[in-house]
């Protein structure tokens, strides 16, 4: 066990209502690990809390460690700096900025980098290197140039917003060799999901539900358990499955 | 042709110093270069004919592309003033003859900290079937102060096409007023664009007018200006649709960085004929936050993100 992020018991409460309800979560160097939930689990809150995204800069109570830093009131450029990124589950859109200069500010600090490779990796070819990451790229066609982006980046710890949403069945096995790929090219992943199937690739997964870690194991376990309890829970309890 | 040699190196350092590319002095790739009121380079495009007169304040031009001219490589105006003076005042007609083909690539140019009153009216005529691009970089630098009055009236023939690009990206725009006409017949085209940044006290005024009299014209008037500080920004973008079938369309869309900044737009939509349309959409908002982190989850500082951003909106 080698912990690069240590998750202690972090709560959020926003306008007196708590997101968060005190979440412990490790995730070890080089693996890839996936967090599974329903709807309003609180999986994309701590993914914000992670990177400092969204004003969500530091919890209510607790701490986010990454290596030994603590990230609690960090600057998102900051974290970025440490080796943390983030990649949303729908990207921006830049007017006037190509591919190529958007990986290229992306792995401005990365020594190897080559823009033709990662854009290689996602199952793009080097004609997209021209195009501009606006609303020309298919929703598809962004989220890849999200991928290769982090490739460019080579961060240590790459964290993948809903990385298979809009994606169609077709596409989903690339999107599961591209995060492979990252996590040999020493990136380790913490992957945000609500589909069982995509976890499957990773090393380790935590069920959360209703702002709360409810079990972390192997994806198989954990997945069964996901697909056993919280599909039941939905229809019980409607009000813990809101939109996040 | 007519080069003073040292007078061109002395006013390429600071034109290059308020970011004109090196490579137009090295290569000295003018077809005309005037400093305040005296040409420093002259030299002719093939099939572009032209007469320029010396003024008290400026410059006069008329131009005439000879028709079906086509020409790869822009043609390469610049007219700038290296020191300070009370005004500066260029006249010109520029007419594209039937057929033709041809881009010109003009600098307005004023160099580090000085200040002047730029005053620029222009004609042109886009003969039928021809192709124009006028592309309107303007270099100011940090400290520059410009009082900028620039009037541009178009028209434009039956299946021709005119597209006008102002742009004004780094340094400081001043005090500026730009004006942009076009009546465009059957079957042309004119597209306006404004791509400009505002900082300190800057006051921008911006006025697209088209009028599509033709039978299936098309008009775009596009504006991006980025105002910052305390800036005060106004786009207006008239658009007539007056003969049937034509087609226009106005996009705004400023950003506002700073709590003492004021834009304006205002889009105005005349339809006189039943089978015209004209649209517009108008955005004032600050940067795209979105945008900006996700810049700054890449490493990027804010200022770094924002800077990224809006150059890529100006480009």
């Amino acid at each position: 066990m080698n912990p690069i992020l240590t998750v202690n018991s972090v709560k959020l409460t926003i306008n007196g209502k708590p997101i968060l309800k005190g979440v412990d979560l490790v995730v070890n160097k080089g693996e890839i690990h996936a967090i599974l939930g329903p709807n309003g689990a609180g999986k994309s809150t701590l993914a914000a809390l992670i990177m400092g995204i969204n004003d969500l800069k530091e919890p209510t109570d607790g701490e986010i460690i990454f290596r030994d830093k603590l990230l609690n009131g960090l600057e998102i450029y900051e974290r970025a700096k440490l080796g943390v990124t983030l990649a949303w589950q729908d990207p921006a859109r830049f007017e006037g900025i190509t591919v190529e200069e958007y990986l290229k500010l992306s792995g401005r600090n990365n020594p190897e980098l080559d823009v033709v490779e990662c854009l290689e990796l996602v199952g793009l070819d080097c004609n997209y290197l021209n195009r501009f990451v606006d609303e020309t790229l298919s929703g598809g066609e962004r989220k890849r140039v999200e991928l290769a982006s982090i490739l460019a980046m080579r961060p240590e710890l790459a964290v993948l917003d809903e990385p298979d949403s809009g994606i169609d069945f077709v596409s989903m096995e690339d999107i599961a060799n591209m995060i492979k790929t990252m996590r040999e090219r020493g990136t380790t992943v913490l992957m945000i999901t609500h589909r069982e199937e995509i976890a499957e690739i990773a090393d380790r997964a935590t069920l959360m539900c209703d702002g709360k870690v409810v079990q972390t194991g192997s994806p198989k376990e954990v997945g069964q358990k996901f697909k056993t309890m919280c599909v039941k829970c939905e229809v019980r309890n409607p009000e813990l499955v809101g939109g996040e | 042709m007519e080069v003073k040699k040292n007078l061109l190196d002395t006013i390429g350092k600071k034109f290059v110093q308020v970011g004109l590319p090196r490579e137009l002095f090295e290569k000295n790739r003018f077809n005309l270069l005037v400093d305040r009121n005296k040409i420093v380079v002259r030299y002719p495009a093939p099939g572009v004919r032209s007469e320029v007169i010396e003024t008290p304040t400026g410059v006069k031009t008329k131009v005439y592309v000879e028709p079906g001219t086509k020409l790869e490589e822009p043609v390469i105006l610049c007219f700038g003033a290296a020191e300070t003076t009370e005004v500066q005042t260029t006249e010109g007609e520029i007419i594209v003859g039937e057929g033709a083909d041809v881009k010109f690539q003009v600098y307005g140019a004023m160099a580090e900290g000085i200040k002047l009153k730029h005053e620029n009216k222009l004609k042109v005529r886009v003969e039928k079937n021809a192709r124009f691009e006028f592309l309107d970089l303007h270099y100011n630098g940090e400290e520059t102060f410009v009082e900028l009055e620039t009037e541009t009236d178009a028209y434009v023939g039956e299946n021709a096409y005119f597209r006008s690009i102002f742009k004004q990206t780094r340094g400081r725009a001043g005090r500026v007023r730009i004006v942009l006409k076009a009546n465009v017949d059957k079957k042309g085209v004119a597209v306006f664009e404004t791509k400009m940044i505002g900082k300190k006290d800057d006051e921008i005024y911006v006025e697209d007018v088209i009028h599509l009299n033709g039978e299936e014209s098309r008009g775009i008037s596009k504006s991006r200006i980025i105002a910052v500080d305390e800036t005060k920004a106004t786009f207006v973008g008239e658009t007539y649709g007056n003969a049937p079938k034509c087609r226009g369309h106005i996009d705004c869309s400023e950003v506002i960085r700073g709590k003492d900044v004021v834009v304006k737009a205002v889009p105005v939509v005349v339809v006189n004929d039943e089978t015209a349309k004209v649209t517009h959409e108008a955005a004032i908002g600050s940067i795209d936050k979105k945008q900006l982190e996700t810049l700054m989850a890449r490493g990027l500082t804010e200022d770094e993100a924002v800077d990224v951003i809006v150059q890529g909106m100006l480009r």
